[in-house]
């Protein structure tokens, strides 16, 4: 069984690229079992995505514990733990990224001794990550080196047969290149096997202890815990406050924030938490003197996990 | 007949178009509202004529559809989880009135805490009610059991609405391979659908869901709600060798899988039923005579084949997936009854919980649950009920209630 | 207006500063409904307690995360007034027999969508108004059921497209008048508001925060998740809804019916809906001259009712 997971944020078309390969597979003849799991549901959230494949009909549900293929459709996920990128990843993984650094700077920071593949990220533009997903599953169909290139093309149309031609184009552009981009690795993702009894370590089951009813309900006994989780991972773009042009105006920018992401000092002076600001870009958007700018979050974005 | 590649939303709004549903009473709810939406889809293009009326609440949704199938009208409509908890003054009302239906339920936890993924307490909830309860563990059984369920609803010893209830996310949103039927091939399977004499119409004077005044009477009236849900078990191998017959695939009211010659049962509903079976799977190769019987038929419970699948065995390990708070898992106390008295009943019968909120149940667990099942074998007497939850679990919960300031201050001996 | 309006908010830079709601939480970015919340919210203060019935809003609290600096309860979709129903006569039994200090005590604030206020919360809406509820009501309105994928709601305007309303000429129905429904029950207070107009909000929330009784609240929402279009243009969206006339700022107290807005120069609708995916298909793939023009018709009619 092919056991393959894709990661990716909310609006990057990551649900459709899973898709695709779970449909090239189909149209192949494979039982195929694909599923999207959302964490928030959100624009820019991380989200992840199961793909299984084999020849004979799946049993197996839910965690894809040790993926055969990892497909990473936005490298500023693979430090962050709540992304799961890295679970269950083994020296016979493959893993595929998106991304414009060096697939050996990628073996390092991580620490991974397995076959680590890169696309290129073509372009930063927003509207433009939305075509990552094809080139992910046209790589990822290469790799597994079961689909034929006219498959590939049937699987991304039949996706996006709702959309107009010109996306569908667009999308088979990218997928087919990265297609042909992968030829030199073609089929090196290998089948995994199942897990056997002789493999398994028994469970390390707990009784639960009764609790006092006031910390086993569901009920929070502190204000504003939420500035614990960082929404700022969500960010594509950054708004960047040029002071040479703020003119103090009062609050403008901070009152339309939605989350609570910008303050305002004694002295009037705006300052963006860019740990909680979602990239939303209103701020941007209603500045009067156009003080804002909105700059790629790839220029600022950490890449050690 | 066309294969696709289809989720189980898809899937039931597949066998509610196939069936030619009259009616679509609808109200949003995760996971089901993919649903709802094929069908407006559909509705939009023309492709399928059923009338869709977005009503306020489940409450209101559930009347709507119990009035209109009492009219005449083939109806379809699908909740959740608190949806069906706000209609169940009408899931228990509707019944009464004799008159078919079927209701898809995505199954998904009930609060408190809110959760939005998978378990069957809420469908359970619903057991005493008087519809029929079918459940699947794949996306072509969904299909499959709402044409089925169709007939059964309306079939002439019945004449109940029926519950088909597939997983949330497990099913509801993941795509599996699915073989959609003719639709002519459907439509000699299933007729249009004939109210009998349960029908609105200026001639035909009818008072429908009326007052009862007298106990004698009521506990006719409820007796034989009773009687004719039994009657489901006979109904349903009846109309299930048809579609065998028709379409090429067996439903019988137990699943049985590698069971014959197994000393060791899982007993489990669902779609994780088929994590049980690749768990089977992995015992078998290691030489363990394990099996799996997995119900279909909820309601009516399945007494006699039950009785038959588990003769014999030295142990069934029942997996709930569902909690009745203060009693335990559900299916564990059903069984039991079933099991009690009789001769060659099954040794041992050990209960767990597992799958809470989708939990996932870990191929180990399984192997574990095998081996709780010998060992209390060997010792003579039932294991403890035991939930599902490992250390490391344990200790994840506590960092959320760190950071929730919900801190512990003694252990409750 | 006939009066002059006494308000700690005469100016944007009178707008309170200190940001209450916690960053964090999962509303999506460039939420509308958010972007009123936090303005009500910091004027309202710690010393609330929100009653919540089911919508996109029911994600501010998962656990252990919270926004809120004072309280919340999550009820069900239909029952959120029932709730503020009991925790307020809880806690003025408790203030009566002295069992808590006047400084504990809290405000009863109820938040929900569109989905629960239009639709299957009426009933518990009703009859809270109806008992003299002292409580304060605040409805986010996105036009359709949001948090399940944005289905067409009471609240949905003539023409939208949605999830369940697909077709060339989108939702056939009208949005209900709320505002109307509330103010036929005569309570204390009622009023329009949008985030993007923070100082007549802020005014409106001081004044509701100042009275007793049932006050009630609904709060245009724009939506980049059901609107469909980019968060940046949340802001504008809502300026463009007050600036064609199809979203009133307005007030009801004593029977009377204000407006705290008049759009001197209506700007033609379209500039609204153009901006909006959801009404894409009144211009694209060739313009419904008809249904714009329906449109235009209906805002056109209320404003001529409205007297200077």
């Amino acid at each position: 069984m092919y056991r393959i997971r894709f990661h990716g944020r909310g609006g990057q078309g990551m649900k459709t690229a899973s898709r695709m390969l779970g449909t090239a597979l189909f149209l192949e003849g494979f039982q195929v079992q694909d599923a999207p799991r959302y964490g928030a549901e959100r624009r820019g959230a991380p989200i992840f995505a199961y793909v299984r494949a084999a020849r004979d009909p799946i049993h197996e549900r839910g965690v894809i514990r040790e993926p055969d293929l990892v497909v990473v459709a936005d490298d500023s996920l693979v430090p962050v733990p709540a992304a799961g990128v890295l679970q269950g990843i083994t020296a016979r993984t493959v893993m595929l990224i998106s991304t414009n650094e060096a697939a050996a700077t990628w073996r390092d920071r991580i620490n991974f001794s397995g076959s680590l593949l890169t696309l290129p990220v073509e372009t930063s533009e927003q509207a433009e990550l939305r075509f990552v997903g094809a080139a992910s599953a046209g790589a990822a169909a290469r790799l597994l080196g079961a689909i034929p290139r006219a498959t590939l093309e049937a699987a991304v149309r039949e996706e996006l047969s709702a959309l107009g031609e010109d996306i569908i184009r667009r999308n088979l552009e990218q997928a087919l290149d990265a297609f042909d981009r992968m030829a030199e690795h073609a089929g090196c993702v290998n089948e995994g096997t199942a897990f056997s009894v002789a493999d398994a370590k028994a469970p390390d089951w707990v009784d639960l202890p009764l609790d006092e009813a006031d910390a086993a309900a569901a009920a929070i006994h502190a204000g504003a815990t939420s500035v614990e989780v960082r929404t700022g991972l969500w960010r594509v773009l950054r708004p960047v406050i040029d002071y040479d042009r703020c003119n103090r105006c009062w609050w403008v920018c901070s009152e339309f924030c939605p989350d609570s992401a910008i303050t305002v000092a004694a002295d009037g002076r705006p300052e963006i938490d860019y740990d909680h600001c979602k990239g939303c870009m209103i701020c941007v958007a209603q500045c009067p003197p156009h003080a804002i700018a909105a700059v790629p979050e790839q220029e600022f974005a950490e890449k050690t996990p | 007949m066309t294969r696709a590649l289809i989720t189980g939303n898809q899937a039931a709004a597949w066998g509610a178009r196939l069936a030619r549903a009259d009616y679509m009473p609808s109200f949003p709810i995760t996971p089901q509202t993919e649903i709802i939406e094929t069908i407006a889809g559909w509705i939009d293009q023309g492709e399928m004529d059923c009338r869709m009326a977005m009503m306020e609440s489940e409450h209101s949704m559930i009347t709507a559809a119990g009035a209109a199938a009492a009219t005449g009208v083939r109806v379809f409509t699908a909740t959740s989880s608190q949806g069906l908890l706000y209609a169940m003054e009408m899931i228990y009302g509707v019944p009464g009135m004799r008159a078919p239906f079927v209701l898809v339920n995505v199954s998904r936890g009930l609060q408190t805490p809110v959760t939005l993924e998978p378990d069957h307490t809420d469908v359970l909830a619903a057991r005493d009610s008087g519809f029929l309860q079918i459940h699947c563990s794949t996306c072509q059984e969904v299909l499959d059991q709402t044409l089925i369920a169709y007939r059964l609803a309306e079939h002439h010893r019945v004449r109940l609405p029926v519950i088909v209830n597939l997983d949330g996310f497990y099913l509801s949103f993941t795509r599996e391979p699915v073989e959609i039927p003719d639709p002519a091939a459907v439509d000699r399977f299933l007729p249009g659908f004939d109210p009998e004499t349960t029908r609105f119409r200026a001639g035909e004077p009818l008072s429908q869901g009326v007052v009862v005044l007298g106990s004698v009477p009521y506990s006719y009236f409820r007796y034989e709600t009773h009687l004719a849900t039994l009657q489901g078990l006979p109904a349903y191998a009846e109309i299930a060798a048809e579609f065998a017959q028709a379409f090429g695939r067996e439903y019988g009211a137990l699943e049985t899988y590698k069971s014959d010659d197994a000393e060791w049962v899982l007993f489990m509903m669902g779609s994780f039923a088929t994590k049980a079976k690749d768990a089977v799977d992995r015992m078998r190769e290691a030489g363990w005579k394990v099996g799996l019987v997995r119900p279909r038929l909820l309601r009516p419970f399945p007494d006699e084949p039950l009785r038959q699948a588990l003769a014999g065995k030295r142990g069934v390990a029942v997996v709930d997936q569902n909690l009745s708070m203060g009693k335990g898992g559900v299916l564990h106390s059903e069984l039991a009854s079933v099991l009690y008295g009789q001769p060659d009943a099954p040794t041992i019968l050990a209960s767990f919980i597992g799958g809470l909120g989708g939990r996932d149940i870990a191929p180990e667990e399984f192997f574990e649950m095998i081996q709780v099942l010998r060992r209390a074998a060997e010792e003579g007497r039932p294991p403890t009920p035991r939930l599902l939850f490992t250390a490391d679990e344990l200790r994840e919960v506590r960092k959320l209630q760190a950071v929730a300031h919900a801190e512990r201050r003694e252990e409750l001996k | 207006m006939s009066e002059q309006i006494v308000t700690l908010y005469k100016r944007m830079k009178d707008l309170p500063s200190a940001r209450l709601l916690g960053a964090g939480t999962p509303m999506c970015a460039g939420c509308g409904g958010l972007m009123a919340l936090h303005e009500i919210y910091d004027i309202l203060g710690e010393k609330t307690v929100f009653v919540n019935a089911a919508g996109c809003m029911t994600l501010l609290t998962v656990y252990p995360f919270t926004p809120f600096r004072g309280s919340w309860l999550y009820t069900s979709m239909s029952s959120a007034p029932a709730g503020a129903q009991g925790v307020r006569d809880a806690l003025d039994i408790l203030l009566a027999k002295q069992r808590i200090k006047a400084e504990e005590n809290l405000d009863v604030v109820v938040l929900t969508g569109d989905g629960a206020a239009y639709g299957m919360g009426l009933s518990s809406t009703s009859s809270a108004i109806e008992r003299g509820l002292d409580f304060l009501y605040v409805c986010y309105d996105n036009e359709g059921y949001g948090n399940t994928g944005q289905q067409t709601s009471a609240a949905t305007p003539h023409g939208a497209r949605t999830s369940t309303s697909t077709g060339a000429r989108g939702f056939g129905g009208f949005k209900k008048d709320l505002f109307a429904i509330w103010a036929a029950h005569r309570p204390a207070y009622v009023a329009t508001v949008i985030g993007s107009e923070p100082l007549d909000l802020a005014r409106k929330i001081e004044k509701a925060k100042a009275m007793q009784g049932p006050r009630l609240i609904i709060a245009l929402s724009p939506c980049p998740t059901g609107w469909d279009f980019d968060p940046m243009e949340s802001a504008e969206i809502g300026h463009l809804a007050v600036k064609t006339g199809v979203w009133p700022l307005k007030e009801y107290e004593n029977g009377v019916v204000t407006h705290t807005k008049l759009p001197r120069e209506r700007l033609p609708v379209e500039d609204y809906l153009k901006k909006q995916g959801r009404f894409a298909h009144l211009f694209q793939p060739q313009r419904n001259e008809a249904l714009i023009a329906e449109i235009q018709a209906r805002v056109d009619a209320y404003w001529a009712e409205v007297s200077i």
